[in-house]
C-alpha cells in the first residue's frame, strides 16, 4: 500500500501540486484507518488529506480517476485474457503446455528437434514468443513495467518520444528476435497455425505497450512539456504572442500574478518603537487609578501603494497593455486599490468594468471600445489632468505603458511633470526596446526627465520583475 | 480529547447516520473528515461558499459526542489577549490595593531598598499567577479536562500573524505564556476551523489541517435537509424547491442562495400555505433567496422561463 499511495503522490508532486512528506504520512495513516476497499471513500479520504485547495482538489481527483482506473482495467483485461484463452483456445493451451514440457527438457533436445523438423509440434525459440505462448499477463506486465523503467518511459520530455520510447521497449522486451523467428517459421506451410496466433500475440502485446507508455506520460510527463512551453512564453515577446497561445497566456498571467500575491500578501508593518504615545498611553490606563499598566507606542503603518495605470491600447502596444491589465487584476489581493485608464487619442477610466466583468471579458470590451484610434498622447494626458490628478498623492505611483510615439503631435510633457511632481514615483514602461526609443515619432526624451524609473516591457517576466520591485518597495 | 463513547466513531458510515438523526444530512466527504479528525487528532480546516452548513457541523459534532463546544469568531485585529488569556488587571490592583498592609507588614524593618526587593521576591509571583490569569477560547479548550469541541470561525477574518500564532496549538496542542510556561492539553480538543476563503490562507496552517470543503449539495441530499429540517413541506413542492434553487446557482449572481436560504424559503412556504411553485408566489418570496436587490433585478424576468424548466425536467 506504501508504495501504491508512494507513486500516486509522486504523479501529483509531477502535476504541480505541493505535497509535503508530513502530508504524505497523514495520508498514509488515514488510508491505513480508513483501508483500501472503498474506492470513493479512498479518494475522499486522499483529498481531504493532500489536496489544500479546491484547484488541487480537482486535480487530485483527476489523477486519482487516471492512476487506479488505468491499472485496474489492466487487471480486468488479464483477467479477461486468460479466462478466454483457457474457455476458447483449448488446442492452443495444450500446445503450450507441451511446448513448456519441451522446454524443461533441456537445451539439448531442444536442439535436436529445431534440427529435425520432422519432430513432435512446431517449436520457439525466442524468450518473447516463449512468454506470449504462455500466456502468462502477470509477468509480461513486470517485464514491460521494468523495461519501461530502463529505457526511460518514466523520463519523457514530450508526447512526441511516446512512439518512441514505445518501439524501444518492444525492442528490449526482444521483438527483434521474435521478428527473426517469425519469419523463420513462416517459411514452413505447416507452422502457419503458429505463426497466426504469435502475430496475434505480438499485436496484443504492442497495444499493452503503447497502453502502459500512454499513461506513464499522461502521469509523468504531459506536464513537464506545458512546463517547458510555459518557460519558453515567458520568455517571448509580447508583442509576438501568437493568437492561438492568448488563452494559455492569461492563464499564466494569472499564475504569475498569484504567486507574486502570495509573496507580498503579509501586510508589512513598519513600526517605530521606542516613542511613547503618551496621550493614548493615559487613556488607555484611566481605568487603573493612574497606573500605567498599558504602554501605547507611536507607530507608523506603512500602507499599500495606490496605483494609477495608464495604458496606450493603439497598435502594437495594446497587446502588452492587456497583459499588464490582466497582471494587475490578477494582483487585487496586495494591490486592491489599482485605477485603470485607457487611452488611445481619448482617455478614459475603465475601472468599473473590471469589477463588473471578468477579467477577460472586459478586457476584450475595453480594447474593441478604445484602441484602433491614432495615438495622442497631448490629449490623454489633458485628459488624465482633469479626471485623476486631484487624486493623485504622495502614496501614488503612476504606471504608464506606452511606446511614446506621438504621430508628431504636441507631447504636453509639463502635464507628466506635474503628475511626477504630485506622486510618490512614476514608472514609464516602453514596450519597444531602447534602440528605437526616440526614432522616427517616438518622443520619449521628453518624457523620460519626468519619470522615476523607464524601462522596456515586453515579456511576462518583465512584467512580473518590475511588478515585483513595486511591491518591495512599498 | 476522550471520546466517551469509542465506538460512536468506529466507522464513517455509524457517524453519518448518527449526524442523519441529529438532524444534519451529511455527504460521505463530511462523514470521513469527521472520522478522520477523531481518530487521527488533527484539525479540519472547512472551506465552502457561506450557508452550507460550515459551522453547524462544529455544533452537530459536539452534540453527537457530548463535548462542549468553545467558539472563536475571528475579526480583523484579534489577538492574543482577547484568544488565549489575559491577566485579570482589576483583580490585580484590587488586591494589591487590599493587601497594602500586609505588604507593609512585610516591608518593616528592611534596610534600604536592595533588602526590600529581596523580601518581595520570596513571595514569588503571587499576581502572576493562574488566579489571576483570565482564559479566554483558545486556553479554556486546552485547559477542559474532558476535551472539547474548537470551533475557530473564520480564520480568514483573522490577521496573518493571529494565523501563524495558531501553528503551535495546532500541531502541538500547546501554548506558552511568559509569565506561567507551557500550557499543554490535558486532553486534545478536536478543533475545527472555518473560511469563506476572503484571503488565501498560509501554506503552513493548510498544511496541519484536514482539508474538507463543502460545495452546495447535490440536489437529491439537499432535498433530505429540507425534508429533516421542514418535513411538513410536501413531497412535490420540496422537488421544486429544490430544482428551483439548483438553477439559481447556475446563475451569474452575486450571491448565490445556500443551503441555509433554501430551508428558510421552505419554511416560509409552508407558512405561506404554498401548494405549487407559480410566478406570483416566487416573486413575493424571492428576497428570501436572494440578499442583493441587483440580483432580484437579474433572476425577476427570468422567473417564467425557470419555472417552466422545471416543469419539463419533472415531467421527464
Amino acid at each position: 500500500m506504501q508504495k501504491v499511495i508512494g507513486d500516486f503522490i509522486h504523479a501529483l508532486r509531477h502535476h504541480g501540486l505541493p505535497v509535503s512528506p508530513a502530508e504524505t504520512l497523514d495520508a498514509l495513516q488515514a488510508t491505513e484507518l480508513v483501508g483500501l476497499d472503498n474506492p470513493l471513500r479512498l479518494k475522499t479520504t486522499l483529498s481531504l488529506t493532500l489536496a489544500k485547495n479546491l484547484q488541487h482538489r480537482a486535480q487530485l481527483e483527476v489523477l486519482f480517476d487516471q492512476f487506479f482506473q488505468l491499472s485496474e482495467e489492466e487487471t480486468e483485461a488479464s483477467t479477461t485474457d486468460a479466462e478466454n484463452s483457457e474457455k476458447g483456445d483449448n488446442e492452443p493451451a495444450t500446445e503450450t503446455s507441451a511446448s513448456n514440457q519441451t522446454e524443461d527438457s533441456g537445451a539439448n533436445e531442444q536442439q535436436a528437434q529445431q534440427n529435425n523438423p520432422d519432430s513432435s509440434g512446431p517449436q520457439v525459440s525466442s524468450p518473447l514468443a516463449q512468454q506470449l505462448l504462455s500466456n502468462d499477463q502477470s509477468s509480461l506486465q513486470v517485464t514491460i513495467a521494468s523495461a519501461g523503467k530502463s529505457e526511460g518511459a518514466t523520463e519523457m520530455q514530450l508526447f512526441t518520444q511516446k512512439s518512441q520510447v514505445s518501439y524501444r521497449i518492444m525492442q528490449q522486451l526482444g521483438d527483434r528476435e521474435l521478428n527473426q523467428e517469425l519469419a523463420e517459421l513462416s517459411e514452413q506451410p505447416e507452422n502457419l497455425a503458429l505463426v497466426e496466433r504469435l502475430q496475434q500475440a505480438r499485436q496484443q502485446l504492442r497495444e499493452q505497450v503503447s497502453d502502459y507508455v500512454e499513461q506513464q506520460y499522461l502521469l509523468f510527463t504531459q506536464k513537464s512539456g506545458e512546463q517547458l512551453r510555459e518557460n519558453n512564453l515567458k520568455k517571448i515577446k509580447l508583442t509576438n504572442v501568437d493568437h492561438s497561445h492568448y488563452h494559455q497566456m492569461s492563464r499564466l498571467v494569472q499564475k504569475s500574478a498569484k504567486r507574486l500575491a502570495s509573496m507580498h500578501s503579509r501586510r508589512k508593518r513598519v513600526t517605530k518603537h521606542g516613542q511613547l504615545d503618551t496621550r493614548k498611553t493615559i487613556a488607555a490606563n484611566a481605568a487603573y487609578d493612574g497606573f500605567l499598566f498599558h504602554t501605547k507606542w507611536k507607530s507608523t503603518k506603512v500602507d499599500r501603494p495606490k496605483v494609477m495605470v495608464l495604458c496606450d491600447v493603439s497598435g502594437s502596444v495594446s497587446r502588452v497593455a492587456r497583459f499588464l491589465l490582466l497582471f494587475l487584476y490578477s494582483l487585487q489581493d496586495v494591490l486592491p486599490r489599482v485605477r485603470s485608464f485607457v487611452f488611445a487619442s481619448d482617455l478614459g477610466e475603465v475601472t468599473d468594468s473590471f469589477d463588473k466583468d471578468t477579467i477577460d471579458v472586459a478586457i476584450t470590451k475595453i480594447m474593441d471600445e478604445w484602441a484602433n484610434r491614432p495615438t495622442d498622447y497631448g490629449i490623454a494626458l489633458q485628459d488624465f489632468r482633469s479626471l485623476a490628478l486631484k487624486d493623485i498623492d504622495k502614496k501614488t505611483t503612476v504606471i504608464m505603458l506606452g511606446d511614446a510615439r506621438n504621430n508628431n503631435a504636441d507631447p504636453k510633457s509639463e502635464i507628466w511633470e506635474e503628475v511626477y511632481k504630485r506622486s510618490q514615483r512614476v514608472l514609464w514602461l516602453n514596450p519597444e526596446g531602447r534602440y528605437s526609443w526616440n526614432t522616427g515619432d517616438s518622443v520619449m526624451r521628453e518624457y523620460a526627465p519626468h519619470c522615476s524609473l523607464v524601462e522596456p516591457c515586453n515579456s511576462l517576466r518583465d512584467i512580473t520583475r518590475i511588478l515585483g520591485t513595486l511591491l518591495q518597495r512599498s | 480529547m476522550i471520546i466517551k463513547h469509542s465506538d460512536k466513531i468506529r466507522s464513517p458510515e455509524e457517524i453519518r447516520k448518527n449526524f442523519e438523526k441529529l438532524g444534519y444530512i451529511c455527504s460521505d466527504a463530511i462523514a470521513t473528515a469527521v472520522y478522520l479528525a477523531c481518530q487521527l487528532q488533527k484539525p479540519i480546516l472547512i472551506e465552502g461558499p457561506p450557508g452550507v452548513g460550515k459551522t453547524e457541523l462544529a455544533k452537530k459534532t459536539s452534540e453527537y459526542l457530548s463535548a462542549p463546544l468553545i467558539r472563536m469568531q475571528c475579526y480583523e485585529g484579534l489577538d492574543e489577549a482577547k484568544a488565549l488569556y489575559e491577566w485579570k488587571y482589576g483583580k490585580q490592583l484590587l488586591y494589591t490595593q487590599l493587601l497594602k498592609d500586609q505588604l507593609g507588614d512585610v516591608m518593616r524593618g528592611a534596610k534600604g531598598l536592595d533588602e526590600s526587593v529581596d523580601r518581595l521576591h520570596q513571595f514569588g509571583d503571587i499576581f502572576y499567577s493562574e488566579e489571576f490569569l483570565e482564559t479566554r477560547p483558545l486556553l479554556q479548550a486546552l485547559k477542559e479536562p474532558e476535551g472539547a469541541i474548537l470551533l475557530i470561525d473564520e480564520i480568514d477574518k483573522a490577521d496573518q500573524e493571529f494565523e501563524a500564532f495558531l501553528l503551535e496549538l495546532l500541531s502541538d496542542y500547546q501554548v506558552s505564556i511568559p509569565e506561567i510556561g507551557t500550557v499543554k492539553a490535558t486532553s486534545r480538543p478536536i478543533v475545527m476551523l472555518t473560511s469563506n476563503n476572503t484571503r488565501e490562507l498560509g501554506d503552513a496552517l493548510k498544511r496541519r489541517c484536514l482539508h474538507l470543503y463543502i460545495p452546495f449539495p447535490e440536489p437529491k441530499l439537499e432535498q433530505k435537509i429540507i425534508a429533516s429540517q421542514v418535513p411538513e413541506l410536501g413531497g412535490e413542492l420540496r422537488d421544486q424547491l429544490v430544482g428551483f434553487v439548483k438553477e439559481l446557482r447556475m446563475m451569474a449572481l452575486k450571491k448565490v442562495p445556500a443551503v441555509s436560504e433554501s430551508i428558510d424559503w421552505a419554511r416560509a412556504l409552508l407558512l405561506l400555505n404554498v401548494e405549487e411553485l407559480d410566478r406570483e408566489w416566487v416573486e413575493n418570496t424571492l428576497n428570501l433567496l436572494l440578499k442583493f436587490q441587483e440580483d432580484v433585478e437579474i433572476v425577476e424576468p427570468e422567473i417564467n422561463q425557470l419555472l417552466s424548466n422545471l416543469r419539463k425536467s419533472g415531467r421527464n
